[in-house]
């Protein structure tokens, strides 16, 4: 009984620090996002502010699966049905992407393309 | 008889059914929000600049409202500490504690709500957009609800087969004009029909009696076929009615709603003909920002758009800022590579900036009755594409704008673009899962005692599924914010 309330107790003290680091966290994402001297590249959202910003909402994201779900300490089952769904997700998503790949215009070599504008190849 | 491992776990999972039950559920939870996150990544990436409608940067979307969605990431992130506290306090068999934080979790729900209808109206209501026919762009505020069209109908022509006529709602019930039927259906010429309710109880009666009319001509016309009849009577019954107004009534016409209009003539797109006179079609908008993303630069400077502002120191602004931005993007690509890419030629950052069309007598002055002057603040932050020069506040003149230049208007809702449809979508169902949630919680605290005195690890459990919702709800925001918001 005892040892049970020094678990809570020890645990009421991790909420606490994850909760205050999500605090923290979202400002870092705040002045990431509008601070200019964050904005990589040119001005204007580009593929590094996005790693970037994604970065941060994915650390965050972490500390509230692992520390609020329990994540960290969960029974072997719920790992299973999760990772079932993050393969789904990612092979639906990667579905997608065929979307964009055209096998036959690929294979033509006189043209290239340029994000769907048709340019003569040098 | 009790359902087995509704608070004890099972021995060879050590999962009690209710925590498998909602991590099922969350698994579709994630499939339904990763389908629309993924949209999101693939609608953006497939934006062809200069050919597509640019898509916009999160931060010139929103302007001061990043604020408002930081302080409601705070206030998700709150609650989410606020639940696992409550479930720490039943632990401890502390029902008062437990209380405590979970009306504080319903309190930071309510927060939540309230921001975001802060941020929906502000989008709905008090921001528009008009595209003119060269595709260049004004954002703004349209005033006094100029865009709806504005007419002193006199007669209506309608079908009585379909819906109610458009055109009732246009009209406003306390000045419903008596109307008198002049053409019609056997039977209902000469009525007159005095307010809104009779016209609907006249228009039911009417419809029921053509589509009678109707059914029974046609087995008329298939029964003489059927007896051998050469030339049987064509099918022929009255289906429409006109009719006319005692005295001409004003309508406010939805653009949504209509076709065409001429000086005399209103066409609904239900087929509704309304005859009378124009009052005015002009559309007043107060302009914050000139967007030339989809006016070749070969053309900016003619665009019309300038014709429309008719300022000519709005231009100068405007083309002082690009040259400004055009500078910096040089300096920048000459360390990195040599040329300015295309897609920055076509982008933002060159071709969005602010502008302050003075209003007469007051150029240049600060002033307060530009009531947008705090909005206009915020684009001196560089990253939104549109800043970095001195903006001129004071009185804004309000342009008259005739309707035939322009394309396309409305205000920042769905329909205003590919991103704005999926930021509502993606807000609005986040949104709903809030209110779920919250009402799961607040009926755990509010009648949850009963359940705390016969079995508090049960009721723990049902807390902690909760939870596990709500934890999901917070993290679908963590993500949403930055991409919504800041990228």
């Amino acid at each position: 009984m005892a040892d049970a309330t020094l678990d809570l107790t020890k645990t009421k003290k991790t909420y606490a620090v994850v909760g205050i680091a999500l605090f923290v966290f979202t400002g870092v994402t705040v002045t990431i996002g509008l601070a200019p001297i964050f904005d990589f590249g040119p001005p204007g959202p580009d593929a590094g502010d996005f790693v970037l910003g994604l970065a941060v909402a994915s650390f965050k994201a972490s500390l509230v699966a692992l520390i609020f779900m329990h994540l960290n300490h969960e029974k072997g089952l719920i790992y299973k049905l999760l990772l079932f769904t993050v393969v789904f997700a990612f092979a639906m998503m990667t579905l997608t992407l065929f979307a964009d790949w055209d096998p036959i215009r690929e294979q033509f070599e006189t043209y290239q393309t340029t994000r769907g504008w048709l340019t003569e190849k040098p | 008889m009790e359902i087995p491992y509704e608070v004890t776990p099972r021995r060879d999972t050590g999962l009690y059914n209710a925590k498998l039950g909602i991590w099922l559920f969350l698994a579709s939870e994630v499939m339904l929000f990763g389908g629309l996150f993924s949209a999101y990544v693939f609608l953006r990436m497939g934006v062809q600049d200069g050919v597509d409608d640019p898509w916009p940067w999160g931060v010139s979307v929103h302007k001061n409202f990043v604020w408002l969605g930081a302080i409601n990431t705070i206030v998700l992130i709150a609650s989410s500490v606020g639940v696992v506290f409550a479930w720490v306090a039943l632990k401890e068999r502390n029902w008062r504690r437990y209380q405590i934080y979970m009306y504080f979790v319903v309190a930071c729900a309510v927060a939540f709500m309230c921001i975001k209808s802060i941020e929906y109206n502000s989008k709905l209501n008090h921001h528009h957009g008009i595209k003119l026919i060269d595709n260049s762009v004004m954002e703004g505020a349209i005033l006094d609800k100029t865009d709806r069209v504005r007419f002193e109908g006199e007669k209506i022509t309608f079908n009585l087969q379909g819906a109610l006529p458009a055109v009732l709602r246009d009209i406003r019930e306390e000045s419903f004009p008596k109307f008198k039927v002049i053409e019609g259906p056997e039977g209902v010429v000469g009525n007159e029909i005095t307010s809104l309710s009779s016209f609907k109880g006249w228009f039911a009666d009417s419809r029921r009696a053509v589509f009678e009319k109707l059914t029974s001509e046609r087995q008329r016309y298939r029964a003489e076929l059927a007896s051998g009849v050469a030339n049987p009577k064509p099918v022929s019954v009255v289906s429409s009615a006109t009719l006319v107004a005692e005295a001409p009534f004003t309508i406010s016409g939805s653009p949504r709603k209509i076709v065409a209009t001429t000086e005399a003539v209103v066409s609904y797109k239900d087929g509704v003909k309304l005859e009378g006179k124009r009052v005015s079609d002009d559309v007043i908008f107060e302009v914050h920002e000139v967007d030339l993303q989809l006016v070749i630069p070969q053309k900016q400077r003619d665009s019309v758009v300038w014709e429309v502002i008719n300022d000519d120191r709005a231009k100068q602004q405007f083309f002082a800022a690009q040259s400004k931005n055009y500078q910096e993007l040089v300096e920048y690509y000459k360390d990195h590579g040599g040329v300015v890419p295309e897609e920055q030629l076509r982008g933002r950052y060159l071709n969005v900036h602010y502008v302050h069309v003075a209003a007469d007598g007051h150029g240049g002055e600060h002033g307060k009755e530009d009531k947008h002057a705090d909005v206009h603040r915020s684009e001196s932050n560089p990253t939104a594409g549109g800043g970095g020069e001195e903006e001129e506040h004071g009185p804004s003149k309000h342009l008259i704008i005739p309707r035939d230049q322009i394309k396309f208007m409305g205000n920042h809702g769905p329909r205003y673009g590919t991103y704005y449809a999926l930021y509502f979508t993606m807000t609005a169902l986040h949104g709903l899962h809030v209110i779920g949630g919250a009402l799961v919680l607040l009926f755990f605290t509010v009648f949850g005692k009963k359940l705390y005195l016969k079995n508090p690890e049960h009721l723990a459990n049902r807390v902690e599924v909760g939870g596990l919702f709500w934890h999901f709800v917070d993290l679908v925001w963590i993500f949403l914010f930055p991409i919504m918001y800041l990228l």
